[in-house]
């Protein structure tokens, strides 16, 4: 089936396309140069035209998320939407029933999203949940920062190994890249402990954030992984913990990239959440220009924010001590999970207001660093969802980046408090983002991080996967109309995924599986057999689960996507 | 003013839902209107004239000027004046679960007994139940922390368990006895118990008072006596008689306060 796409005005920073007027055509799932004349026509002049958005960083499918689910059934009674012909009933508002959050990114014009915290372990759970999931591929990111066989490699400085220990763990878990939550930390959880900074060794193992990070990274880039490393520094949430977030950032500089398509080796998750100066909540103050500065000079880190959007939300991460740290803050209901060998895990409601000057600030943290990281193309949008806010809000994100009156309006008229421009410089930022800005933020960086050659922009070859929003950018001023941008974000005109329509005019007209996304590293078979039988011994005496059903088998993971890499030793 | 009565004719055994005909929705519809309205029952909707005789008289311009008289058993009738802002709904039979859930204003008078979960989640507003009522009255959902937090409920009968679970504002009086577990987690308000108590009032509850005029059977290890006081006078309501006053829930570091009747309670003083 052939499709074009009529008459739009197109952003697609990556192939240097900025507002362009002219058709995007697309056969068979694919962009392509040319089509027919038998192509079906799909009239979008003047309107907005994308790639569909990569999200780098949302919590969508896991333990997590179930146990969210268990823990929080009064979130459920939001968001309640009816089933219609084509959806199943919707509910949630901060963790969403599986169908609806497949519904509404799909409505939000996304295409990929990434579950950024699998507990190996739990794996099998996620790409279960990911099969209720509809309308967006999956790529997942198994914790690896506190895992026991990782930090044993880290510690011997075993780097070899430890690449083949990640390859299999990729292929068990189906995943797609590496992610670290507080590296050691919530390994020390285990004992009650946390740990502090990059250089602070976790009991028992006397092992460091540093060197599992640095291990990491190498194993990483030996593999040839399509993404880099994706960081949940130590300290999070902390005052005064900027120095932490710098120190993890120049601890790997040195490392070697090892990868044609993406630039970074390390992309920082959820910024906003490590910037912050002071020594307690009452002297904290915005700590983004150091962390900033940095990743403006460097070119081996990139970054997403976790911008709060100031809503009753469910925190949940495998940062186990820090939701402690939470509860004891909130005395709200805490849940707290360990997970054997490899991490720990914790759940707390929280309530960001704009009557708070702490979440204030954190608001303005966000938007600052949005603000004053100068390429584009190293940060992207994200709420962390739904830590700092539940993903449904990033069109209300991109509606304060497109506009400075609106920015100014909140912190004028007392929506956020005082501190959001006393204690941080958002108020100085008079900076909007463009509408290439946004295409860069929500697809064309995320993708590049990503390593996605085939997604987040328009060129031929690349998945056609697009969505078209209902402004016309040259008859319309986003900075003087915050709340049609939001609402335009909100309800793409058309979503289309592989070729298919799948919601026009903000509804959804067609539902289909989610892929599951991981990476198939080739090349390292043999050190794998070895690492598997050395660990044996260990796995069989303290997981609960035999091997035999810790691996997560093929009929879990369809239907899949698979990016075969050639590792280099 | 506006009466309409609802005479139930035809029963089902799946319950009926009336959260959308509480006074502020209906105040302006004619009989027709009525007839006319499909009521949820389960995952459909059928003509409410099926399951009642119904009769207006008068006419209303506001919610306030709307009496609603459903003249029978309602006990498979869910969501009876959910989220009513003002008005009157009188039930001459039993209720079924959330009777007056959420509601702010008006009020409501159950001359039968009322399934669990009556009064959810209160703001405002009356509502008086002469029989029994089950689990969770006054409380909040399921997994809320923020409960009822204001209005009154006055339960002539019986009261079950978990009574003001997450309480943080208005009143609740219970003239019969109480199960386990009155005011668990409340953080302001005030209960008054006149029969007897089972066990456990005022589980983790950080303040409000719990007043119990009948026989408690155990008390929870987080309450520390405080003397006995004659005649306290608490919330602006002067008690007669001799009270042992508790201070609790100390598992929370809760500044709670429980009064025990001293003379149906003597072997605690």
């Amino acid at each position: 089936m052939e499709h074009i796409l009529k008459n739009g005005i197109v952003y697609d920073p990556t192939n240097g396309i900025n507002g362009e007027k002219k058709d995007v055509m697309f056969k068979d799932g694919k962009i392509v140069d040319n089509v027919s004349d038998d192509a079906k026509v799909l009239d979008v002049t003047d309107k907005v035209v994308m790639a569909a958005g990569v999200d780098v960083h949302c919590h969508i499918a896991g333990p997590k998320l179930l146990l969210g689910r268990l823990y929080r059934p009064e979130d459920e009674r939001k968001g309640v939407k009816a089933k219609t012909g084509v959806t199943r009933a919707e509910t949630g508002f901060s963790i969403p029933s599986c169908p609806a959050t497949g519904y509404r990114f799909s409505r939000m014009g996304y295409g990929t999203v990434v579950e950024p915290a699998v507990p190996p372990l739990e794996a099998k759970h996620t790409h279960e949940e990911i099969m209720a999931i509809p309308n967006i591929d999956v790529p997942t990111l198994p914790l690896f920062g506190n895992n026991w066989f990782v930090i044993q490699f880290a510690k011997e400085n075993n780097i070899e190994d430890l690449a083949a220990f990640v390859s299999a763990w990729l292929k068990i878990t189906k995943g797609y890249g590496v992610k670290l939550v507080n590296p050691m930390g919530s390994e020390a959880w285990g004992w009650g402990m946390n740990v502090h900074g990059i250089d602070d060794p976790a009991p028992f193992w006397d092992t460091t954030s540093r060197e599992v990070i640095r291990a990491l990274a190498q194993a990483n880039e030996m593999l040839k992984l399509p993404h880099s490393i994706h960081v949940h520094p130590n300290d999070l949430g902390h005052p005064g913990n900027f120095p932490t977030t710098v120190n993890t950032m120049d601890c790997m500089k040195d490392i070697q990239k090892n990868s044609e398509y993406r630039n970074q080796t390390m992309h920082l998750t959820h910024a906003q959440f490590h910037s912050y100066e002071g020594t307690s909540w009452r002297d904290v103050e915005s700590g983004v220009k150091p962390v900033v500065d940095y990743i403006n000079k460097h070119d081996h880190v990139t970054c997403d924010v976790g911008q709060v959007t100031l809503d009753e939300t469910t925190t949940m991460t495998a940062d186990g001590p820090m939701e402690y740290d939470l509860y004891a803050l909130t005395g709200l209901k805490w849940a707290n999970k360990d997970i054997e060998l490899e991490t720990a895990s914790g759940l707390v409601p929280f309530i960001y207001s704009g009557r708070n000057p702490v979440h204030s600030l954190q608001w303005a943290i966000g938007l600052e660093i949005f603000l004053t990281v100068e390429d584009p193309w190293k940060v992207v949008l994200t709420t962390d969802s739904p830590n700092a806010g539940p993903f449904i809000r990033y069109p209300r994100i991109i509606s304060w980046l497109m506009s400075n009156q609106r920015r100014m309006e909140m912190m004028d008229n007392k929506e956020v408090h005082s501190w959001s421009h006393r204690k941080s410089s958002l108020a100085t930022l008079d900076r909007e983002y463009d509408f290439q800005d946004v295409a860069t933020v929500t697809r064309a960086a995320p993708a590049k991080i990503y390593g996605f050659e085939d997604r987040g922009h328009l060129g031929a070859g690349a998945l056609a996967d697009i969505a078209v929003y209902d402004l016309e950018p040259n008859n319309f001023d986003p900075s003087r109309d915050a709340a049609a941008v939001e609402k335009a974000f909100s309800n793409a005109l058309y979503t289309i995924k592989d070729g298919e329509v799948l919601v026009k005019d903000g509804e959804i007209v067609k539902v289909v599986p989610s892929r599951h996304v991981w990476t198939n590293v080739q090349g390292f078979e043999e050190e794998e057999k070895r690492v598997l039988e050395q660990i044996m011994p260990m796995f069989n005496k303290y997981y609960t689960v035999r091997f035999e059903n810790y691996v997560v088998h093929d009929q879990y993971t369809v239907p899949e996507f698979e990016y075969k890499v050639n590792a280099s030793k | 003013m506006k009466q309409i009565t609802l005479t139930p004719k035809k029963f089902s055994s799946i319950a009926l839902e009336f959260d959308e005909l509480s006074p502020d929705e209906i105040f302006d519809w004619s009989k027709e209107d009525f007839e006319k309205y499909e009521v949820p029952i389960g995952n459909s909707r059928f003509p409410l004239g099926n399951y009642f005789d119904i009769e207006v008289e008068g006419s209303a311009e506001s919610p306030d000027e709307v009496k609603m008289i459903i003249d029978g058993d309602a006990g498979r009738i869910k969501y009876i004046g959910n989220g009513m802002s003002a008005g009157e709904i009188v039930v001459n039979g039993d209720a079924d679960l959330h009777a007056g859930a959420e509601m702010t204003g008006g009020s409501i008078t159950i001359n039968g007994n009322a399934e669990s979960y009556a009064g959810r989640e209160m703001k405002g507003g009356e509502l008086t139940i002469h029989g029994n009522v089950k689990e969770y009255c006054g409380t909040s959902y399921i997994g809320e922390w923020r409960g009822m937090s204001g209005g009154k409920i006055t339960i002539h009968g019986n009261a079950g368990k978990q009574l003001a679970d997450a309480m943080s504002g208005g009143e609740i009086f219970v003239k019969g006895n109480c199960d386990i577990l009155a005011g668990i987690h409340m953080t302001k308000g005030f209960i008054q118990i006149d029969g007897d108590v089972t066990r456990w009032p005022g589980g983790q509850m950080k303040n409000g008072n719990i007043l119990i005029n009948g026989k408690l059977g155990r008390l929870l290890e987080g309450f520390v006596p405080d003397g006995v006081i004659a005649d306290p006078e608490i919330d602006g309501i002067q008690f007669t008689g001799k009270y042992i006053k508790y201070i609790g829930d100390i598992g929370v570091d809760g500044k709670g306060t429980l009064w025990l009747n001293a003379e149906k309670n003597s072997d605690l003083v």
